[in-house]
């Protein structure tokens, strides 16, 4: 005779570590808000030039902007823990020696600066 | 003195566990195991729990302290306020008080083969392996096999037919091993939905890991083992 | 005492079905990285700048950009693979919270992902040869 406790649906409440694990999850709901505000940019875009006006103002009210503004942080977020992550699940040795994880987790980094200045650069023309 | 609340099960008496409390004396080197066995011979010697080597080597003292997994042996009351809980492995089922049964655990690290499997080849030279070759599995050998990552493991809560951290890593530590042949045969079962793709990096099994394993980074390049493996079968026209 | 309460604790035969997973994990990952990488810099100019005026992004120039090579690589890198990225944990997040309808769940998740891939690729292609 044996007991076995089983998982609630609320188990993720009940440890700091799960809470950080469901939140990393949960960066993807704002990213998927995102997601749509793209696809329907493209959309419009593909309409014609008053949709994509329309498109531009639509971005711009109050309570998209304060999704956005979640989903930036949530981006920031996830690229924070997956950034960790990539190292432990794709080791990279040169040769005898590893490369450090914190090597590869400042070389991610760079990647998305360097993005960020691709784009200020595409859309300010110089620097 | 320190407070601490046992949930126990004695289920020749009562179906449903209970808690019951314990004043222990405690000082800088008193540790949760020195805290049962205190209780055992002190206050109640009906109390139920396993230990062996009480340095971290055998496995065997697994509990869950204020609802983390952990080693009795390894773990201070100091550490801890006034009040601490003890209860048993989560996730397993309970026997007795503090006593897991570790068949599921112990049938699923079974399951992957752990050993060195020979070629064919009847050689009789021994086995030689360079510092470098043993470096790429030596963390993935330290496992005693002491069940924290399971209880720790929220995906082999819900579900129990997942082959788990410890078997997973110990396919993945025989697998890296230059001496073994037997990938081929380990292949299979971590393919599967129970073996390595039930895991979602939740990552908590390789921080209460005593032995700094790192169960969570042998499961997610075992994923990247099967994938690969995927398209291997999928080239040579076998899927 | 052997007769245990945990008739599903004891292991079935494992069949060895092969999971479709890998194919799943693939798009994940690579959506993680774009969604790391990619995203927090388009937030922050199709999110913020341009609406607020802070860039001039004029139909023209977005038109003329979007439809060419550069359109087909934004579409996969911003729209496609982050929405399988999203979908597989989305997927997984249910069965975490014990919504555990795996097939339907499943075929709504990847499905959705492909729906809006396929209308973005389907947008990128009519505005090319049009
Ligand atoms: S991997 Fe770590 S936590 Fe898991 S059984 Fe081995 S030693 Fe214990
Ligand atoms: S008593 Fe052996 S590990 Fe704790």
């Amino acid at each position: 005779m044996t007991y076995r406790t089983t998982l609630s649906r609320t188990w993720w409440l009940k440890h700091n570590a799960f809470k950080a694990y469901m939140l990393r999850e949960a960066t993807v709901l704002p990213l998927t808000f995102f997601i749509l505000c793209l696809v329907s940019g493209v959309y419009c875009l593909w309409q014609g030039e008053s949709q994509w006006n329309h498109w531009q103002t639509a971005m711009g009210q109050p309570w998209v902007l304060a999704v956005n503004l979640l989903a930036f942080f949530a981006s920031l977020f996830h690229a924070w823990t997956f950034f960790q992550l990539f190292p432990r699940v794709m080791p990279i040795r040169m040769g005898h020696i590893s490369v450090p994880a914190n090597v590869l987790i400042a070389g991610q980094w760079a990647a998305v600066l360097s993005v960020m200045v691709l784009f200020s650069w595409l859309f300010w023309g110089k620097l | 003195m320190k407070t601490i609340h046992i949930t126990r099960y004695l289920p020749e008496s009562s179906e449903i566990p209970f808690v019951q409390q314990f004043d222990i004396p405690a000082d800088d080197s008193t540790s949760v195991l020195d805290a049962l066995n205190y209780i055992k011979e002190e206050l109640d010697p009906s109390l139920s729990f396993r230990w062996s080597c009480r340095m971290a080597i055998c496995g065997s003292c697994g509990l869950m302290v204020n609802g983390k997994p952990k080693l009795g042996c390894k773990t201070f009351l100091r550490d801890y306020q006034e009040n601490i809980t003890l209860q048993p492995l989560a996730h397993l089922p309970v026997e007795r008080d503090l006593i897991v049964d570790m068949d599921v655990f112990l049938t699923h690290l079974e399951a992957v083969k752990p050993y060195l499997i020979s070629d064919d080849s009847l050689s009789t030279e021994p086995n030689k392996q360079t510092p470098t070759q043993m470096a790429k599995y030596q963390q993935f050998s330290d496992c005693i096999n002491c069940g924290l990552c399971y209880s720790a493991c929220p995906q082999f809560g819900l579900n129990p037919e997942f082959l788990g951290p410890a078997a997973i890593t110990l396919a993945h530590r025989y697998n890296l091993d230059s001496r073994d042949h037997g990938k081929a045969q380990r292949m299979p079962l971590l393919n599967t939905e129970e073996g390595a793709w039930s895991c979602t990096f939740v990552g908590f099994c390789s921080e209460v890991c005593p032995k700094k394993v790192d169960p969570a980074a042998a499961v997610n390049q075992s994923k990247v083992e099967s994938a690969k493996d995927m398209i291997i079968q999928l080239f040579k026209g076998n899927l | 005492m052997n007769d245990r309460t945990t008739e599903n604790m004891t292991i079935k035969p494992k069949k060895n079905h092969r999971s479709s997973e890998p194919v799943w994990w693939a798009l994940f990952s690579a959506g993680g990285v774009c969604f790391a990488v990619f995203i927090p810099t388009a937030i922050l100019f199709f999110g913020f700048l341009q609406p607020l005026g802070l860039i001039d992004f004029s139909y023209s120039q977005a038109h003329n950009w979007f439809f060419g090579f550069w359109g087909l690589m934004f579409s996969g890198a911003f729209i496609i693979l982050p929405g399988f990225h999203a979908a597989h944990r989305i997927r997984h997040g249910l069965h975490d919270l014990k919504v555990q309808r795996h097939g339907l769940i499943k075929v709504i998740c990847y499905g959705l992902a492909g729906l809006i891939s396929l209308l973005t690729l389907g947008i990128w292609f009519t505005g090319i040869i049009s």
